[in-house]
């Protein structure tokens, strides 16, 4: 039964491609939307990469040492990973609301002008990272936790007798030995971030002008509003090898030895 | 003398640096849930008021109001897609578990030909996307006339690949011999797995077990494709409609919702810190 129930939908899918033909891929690579979107979708995943990484290197360095609260910065910070999509993305469109949000408060507070965020067509995406980033940090935290957790005390220790200050040690011994961890923390938010649905559906809509109109939120949308579940099948075809490759590049990586 | 000053002078900016940084968090992850929680108990106009200037009013209510609450339940129908909700939940969580152990022990423990080429496969279904899946499963269930029913909602994924993953690693760490002592003693494999394998593999179970509640509580996209009808709304498909595009929406009501939605996983995971943490950071370890 299990077995079954995996195969049938691997199955399903290469049925549909033979009844819709070719036609569909060719309408998607000529459709302005469509291609915008796999653009938008890969600018969010970067943007969420090039934000969430550093921050939860260091933010799992400062947890790893001896510091006081430590266990309760960990909780705060993964309390995000627990809560659904859905409350993030409602709770932060209020939060980022323009007229009455939490966010613009403070701002005005503070003698600085209000931004308009999710209505406006250059804001609206860096918004959806910085909250992506704000769900995320604390899943990648653990991970380079889990990470520093494993490098050996002595060689840290080694370091210090030969008067390494705690920056040189950082630079020249742990950071060298991570580099396997943080490829793979890049790749699972890379196909986190390329798989967000939530913040289109419920902060933008997709828009202002599709400007944040995730590849998910777009087969959704072709498929249930539009009702086109060819091109949508089509979509999800093209969606899907992406991420497999990116899955089996991880796992390729993964495998090999690396010597440090 | 003068390097002893100095090294009072790094301590104490590294004391102060490490305040910043703990201060700094606490704000920007506790603020917005303070915010959401306390306003979730004020009437509309109140939040709006409190907000301007933002002070230590915006995070604390003063004339706390249940009226929100009261509204969502008995005329948003909250109670119900809770009730869903935790309907849902509690299947998935029951299937996976009886699905992925039986499937765990018959991978490690009786032998026949392809066993490995079987898990290889079932964990290659883990890495495609299950979004790009969406289109195919819906046809699936709607031609087994299964739409818009609640065991849709997780019938599924209860074949769970990361499950069988999971437990597959616990069963493999457990001795063989001891299956062999119980088969001396003339158990079967029934025997073996309920009264050996299971109790052995507790915190597995737990693990995997809450990650499960956790996916299937805050799954949003299936439910959101497969139930239509409002007594098969879910939670957060309640709280989604409540933020929809083109309503007005009420600040209040949507809050008090969020809060009821989110409240039970908290308090699961404050308790259970450990089993969420080691689950979830299992969930990113593919292959």
């Amino acid at each position: 039964m299990l077995r079954d129930s995996l195969y049938s939908y691997q199955l399903l899918n290469p049925d549909d491609r033979l009844f819709v033909g070719l036609q569909n891929y060719a309408e998607l690579l000529t459709n302005p939307d469509t291609l915008q979107s796999f653009g938008v979708t890969f600018g969010f995943a970067a943007g969420t990469i090039a934000v969430v990484i550093p921050l939860s290197f260091l933010l799992a360095v400062y947890l790893n040492g001896r510091l006081p609260m430590r266990a309760v910065v960990r909780t705060v910070v993964f309390l995000p990973v627990v809560t659904s999509a859905v409350v993030i993305a409602t709770m932060w469109t209020f939060l980022l609301d323009p007229a009455n949000g939490l966010i613009n408060g403070a701002l005005s507070g503070l003698g600085l002008p209000r931004l308009a965020f999710l209505t406006s067509k250059s804001q609206a995406l860096p918004s959806v990272v910085l909250v992506t980033v704000w769900q995320q940090l604390g899943f990648a935290t653990v991970l380079f936790l889990s990470g520093l957790q494993g490098i050996p005390n002595e060689l840290e220790d080694a370091a210090r007798v030969d008067g390494a200050s705690a920056l040189q040690r950082l630079r020249h011994v742990v950071l060298p030995l991570m580099g396997r961890t943080t490829l793979f923390v890049v790749v699972i938010m890379t196909v986190f971030a390329l798989q967000s649905f939530a913040p289109s559906l419920i902060m933008t809509s997709g828009g202002p002008e599709g400007t944040t109109n995730f590849v998910v939120y777009n087969i959704y949308q072709t498929a249930f509003s539009l009702q086109q579940p060819g091109m949508a099948s089509a979509i999800s075809a093209v969606f899907m090898f992406i991420v497999l490759g990116i899955s089996l590049v991880q796992m390729g990586l993964l495998r090999t030895k690396w010597n440090y | 003398m003068r390097s002893n000053k100095v090294l009072v002078v790094r301590a104490t900016l590294r004391v102060l640096a490490a305040g910043v940084i703990l201060a700094a968090i606490i704000v920007v992850f506790l603020l917005p849930y303070a915010w959401i929680v306390a306003s979730s108990f004020k009437p509309q106009a109140t939040i709006f008021r409190d907000l301007n200037p933002v002070g230590w009013r915006s995070f604390v209510p003063i004339n706390p109001t249940l009226d929100n609450v009261v509204h969502l339940f008995t005329q948003r129908g909250v109670g119900r897609a809770l009730l869903n909700s935790a309907i849902i939940s509690a299947c998935q969580v029951a299937g996976t578990l009886t699905l992925c152990s039986l499937a765990a022990y018959g991978l490690t423990r009786i032998r026949f030909r392809g066993s490995g080429i079987v898990f290889v496969l079932i964990l290659m279904t883990f890495l495609l996307p299950i979004e790009s899946l969406m289109v195919p499963l819906y046809q699936v269930v709607a031609h087994i006339g299964l739409q818009d029913t609640l065991v849709a909602a997780f019938i599924p994924w209860i074949a769970s690949p990361f499950g069988l993953f999971l437990l597959r690693q616990a069963f493999e760490e457990l001795p063989r011999e001891l299956d062999d002592a119980a088969t001396i003693d003339g158990a079967g494999h029934l025997r073996i797995f309920w009264s050996i394998v299971l109790p052995n593999v507790r915190t597995a179970l737990a693990t995997l077990a809450l990650v499960t509640f956790l996916f299937s509580w805050n799954s949003f996209l299936w439910p959101l494709v497969i139930l239509q009808s409002p007594e098969n709304q879910v939670i957060q498909l309640a709280i989604a409609q409540s933020v929809a595009p083109g309503q007005l929406p009420n600040w209040g009501e949507t809050f008090a919702g969020a809060t009821v939605a989110t409240l039970p996983l908290i308090l699961l995971f404050v308790f259970l810190q450990r089993f969420f943490v080691r689950g979830i950071a299992m969930t990113g370890v593919k292959g």
